[in-house]
């Protein structure tokens, strides 16, 4: 029988269609690599993109010469600007500033069909390790309030370049999902003195089957009232609202559980497009009590529809404890 | 340099880009809407009997329900977490006996019998009381989310909770109304009618807008311009003029973007305790032409990156030749 769930932290009601979708009712993107002739992300052609702000490369290797394993360029085409200052402006009854940010991509790896799956341990972790620097680099101008770092995969994802890459945005407000995730948050913990995240990994561990699998200090699992059909979230097992304090060890689990999941997801789904993004605390928040930093991985199989953008209310084909099985029972 | 643009409703933050902004002939849809006439389940005489037909327009239930009526409606918990069984129910509008795909090309008497009826059902639903809200929608085109049939319809779903995105609007009028004692909406209108460059048609009754802070290219918004929460209530006796500005703003887009796939959603105010929200809420039909793919960013953010300015997708709209 179909249901409405409702997400403990933001109070958003979905509906789960009975007629559960498996892995293979979905269409499908072909993902394949075609090897593009004219790649500005490959070695060699470090003079066509911007400058770059960052990379890790060899000791004695120059900037924006081949060498590097990871790269991060600001974006030749930047939905937002980072100079000038921030002017806030009313306009009647509207509220508007200047678009002030920044918009970097985070070339992934030399290599231009090799993509996150097919990373090794080593090369996962310097992307890890080169997200929570440009984190912690943008996270000191003061004129943002959120950094976003995020991944489109597929051209159903979004993406325009296949050469396996991230983005990262930083913003001058905290974006409306996060916010609303803090709200709500912040409530249940005002109410139960406890983080509704770290309530939600006992409540997982209890009903185990919504589990995809886990390592020393990461969980991923299908959320109970899920958006998207396969939607799976990576979690700390601790308490952790900010990402940027993650130690060397925890990068290394995160690289490790990160590469599994999406190594499933390619399996069970047949390389599917997706994005995945990262939730943190707002910049200066520090550690806060209530939040709980995490990773969402959305498999990009449907199209919403009118009634979803109305209201807000997903419909979603899987049941969660479906998804989170063939996840699981994938070899990955 | 972009722009970033606050939602005075749900106060949710957009980019639109300014200087590098796409033409609007950029995103005229390349591909029209095929359609294969053969295979149409609304042509011919379906076996589900009809819960409503009159004027040429027949309401069925979808055969293929997500929401089921049949059970009393539960609520549990499951520690942590709340569900309920899928209670409410779905129904199809077929809008026209004939074969035509795009409400655009229906005469504006069979759009208004198209609306007419969505608040006769909703006068229907809203007796239930178990429903909190009824939404009446289009999805037309394959982008947006319908099946390839070519039979002009919309659906009416009517549930037991309060969607998210509803309740954002309720709440974020409720503040404005709380402080400055007037409609949030009604001042919009105010301003929109003042500065013009947004304004995309208008009629005596109604106004179509291109939102401040749009979240896709080519959103429009149709507000009545006088007051009501309620869109079943506050159309009586404007009717005409909500047909005859329907019929305008879709002959837009199809003739100026190449029949685009779209949605439409009416927004109306909840069905419980209707006089808490007749001050302040005021109801109004969102369109969304689907031209771009919703990336990364906007589902991890809910922040939108609207290519185009407003400005130039209203000036675009308004000088397309819809008598052509």
């Amino acid at each position: 029988m179909p249901e409405l769930r409702r997400d403990p932290v933001v109070g958003r009601w979905m509906i789960l269609d009975d007629h559960s979708k498996g892995p293979l009712d979905f269409s499908k993107d072909d993902n394949t690599p075609t090897h593009q002739a004219i790649c500005p992300f490959c070695p060699g052609r470090e003079h066509q993109t911007p400058q770059e702000v960052d990379a890790v490369r060899p000791v004695n290797s120059l900037a924006n010469t081949p060498g590097w394993l990871v790269r991060t360029v600001p974006n030749k085409f930047p939905v937002l600007s980072s100079d000038g200052s921030l002017q806030k402006e009313g306009y009647g009854i509207y509220d508007q500033m200047t678009g002030i940010g920044a918009h970097e991509v985070l070339i992934e790896g030399p290599e231009h069909d090799k993509n996150l799956t097919e990373f090794t341990s080593e090369e996962m972790q310097a992307v890890i390790s080169q997200y929570q620097n440009r984190f912690r680099h943008l996270s000191k101008d003061r004129r943002f309030k959120y950094v976003m770092i995020f991944k489109n995969y597929g051209s159903s994802a979004g993406a325009t370049v296949e050469h396996t890459h991230s983005q990262i945005i930083a913003l001058p407000m905290v974006p409306k999902t996060v916010l609303e995730e803090l709200k709500g948050a912040e409530h249940y913990h005002q109410y139960r003195g406890r983080c509704v995240f770290c309530d939600m990994i006992s409540q997982e561990y209890q009903d185990k089957e919504r589990i995809v699998v886990e390592n020393t200090s990461f969980l991923a699992f299908c959320p109970y009232a899920p958006r998207y059909a396969f939607e799976t979230w990576i979690i700390p097992k601790g308490h952790s609202a900010d990402f940027s304090n993650a130690d060397e060890s925890t990068q290394a689990h995160l690289a490790q559980i990160l590469q599994d999941v999406l190594k499933r997801v390619k399996k069970v789904l047949g390389n599917p497009s997706y994005n995945y993004y990262l939730h943190t605390a707002p910049i200066g928040y520090g550690n806060m009590a209530c939040y709980h930093w995490h990773i969402e991985i959305i498999p990009k199989l449907t199209r919403s529809v009118g009634f979803e953008w109305g209201t807000g209310l997903h419909i979603v084909p899987t049941f969660p404890q479906d998804a989170a099985r063939y996840l699981r029972e994938a070899s990955s | 340099m972009s722009q970033l643009r606050k939602d005075p409703i749900v106060g949710r933050w957009t980019i639109v880009a300014t200087e590098r902004a796409r033409r609007p002939a950029a995103f005229v849809d390349p591909k029209s809407t095929v359609t294969d006439q053969k295979e149409c389940p609304y042509c011919q005489d379906t076996n589900s009997p009809s819960v409503y037909e009159a004027h040429g327009v027949k309401v069925i239930n979808s055969n293929d329900p997500i929401l089921d009526e049949s059970k009393p409606f539960e609520r549990r918990g499951h520690g942590l977490y709340d569900v309920a069984h899928s209670y409410g129910s779905h129904e199809i509008v077929v809008e026209t006996p004939e074969h035509i795909p795009n409400m655009a090309d229906l005469s504006s008497e069979q759009i208004k019998a198209v609306f007419q009826t969505y608040a006769l059902r909703m006068q229907t639903h809203r007796k239930n009381p178990f429903i909190e809200y009824i939404l009446a929608y289009k999805n037309y085109g394959v982008a947006a989310g319908s099946r390839n049939i070519g039979h002009s319809r919309s659906q009416i779903m009517a549930v037991p909770v309060l969607p998210m995105r509803v309740q954002d609007k309720i709440s974020g009028a409720e503040k404005y109304f709380d402080y400055h004692e007037r409609c949030l909406f009604c001042d919009i209108i105010t301003q929109e009618l003042k500065s013009k460059d947004r304004v995309v048609a208008q009629n005596e009754h109604f106004l179509v807008i291109t939102p401040f802070a749009s979240r896709f290219p080519f959103e429009t918004w149709i507000l009545p311009k006088h007051h009501h929460c309620d869109f079943a209530e506050g159309i009586k006796g404007y009717e005409d003029s909500l047909a005859a500005i329907m019929k305008d703003i879709l002959l837009r887009f199809k003739i100026g973007l190449n029949d685009p796939a779209y949605n439409y959603m009416i927004q109306t105010s909840p069905v419980k305790n209707p006089s808490s929200f007749k001050d302040y809420y005021h109801w109004h039909i969102e369109v969304m032409p689907r031209l771009t793919r919703v990336a990364g960013f906007e589902r991890g953010t809910g922040f939108y990156i609207c290519p185009i300015p407003p400005e130039m997708t209203a000036a675009f709209l308004r000088e397309v030749d819809i008598h052509a």
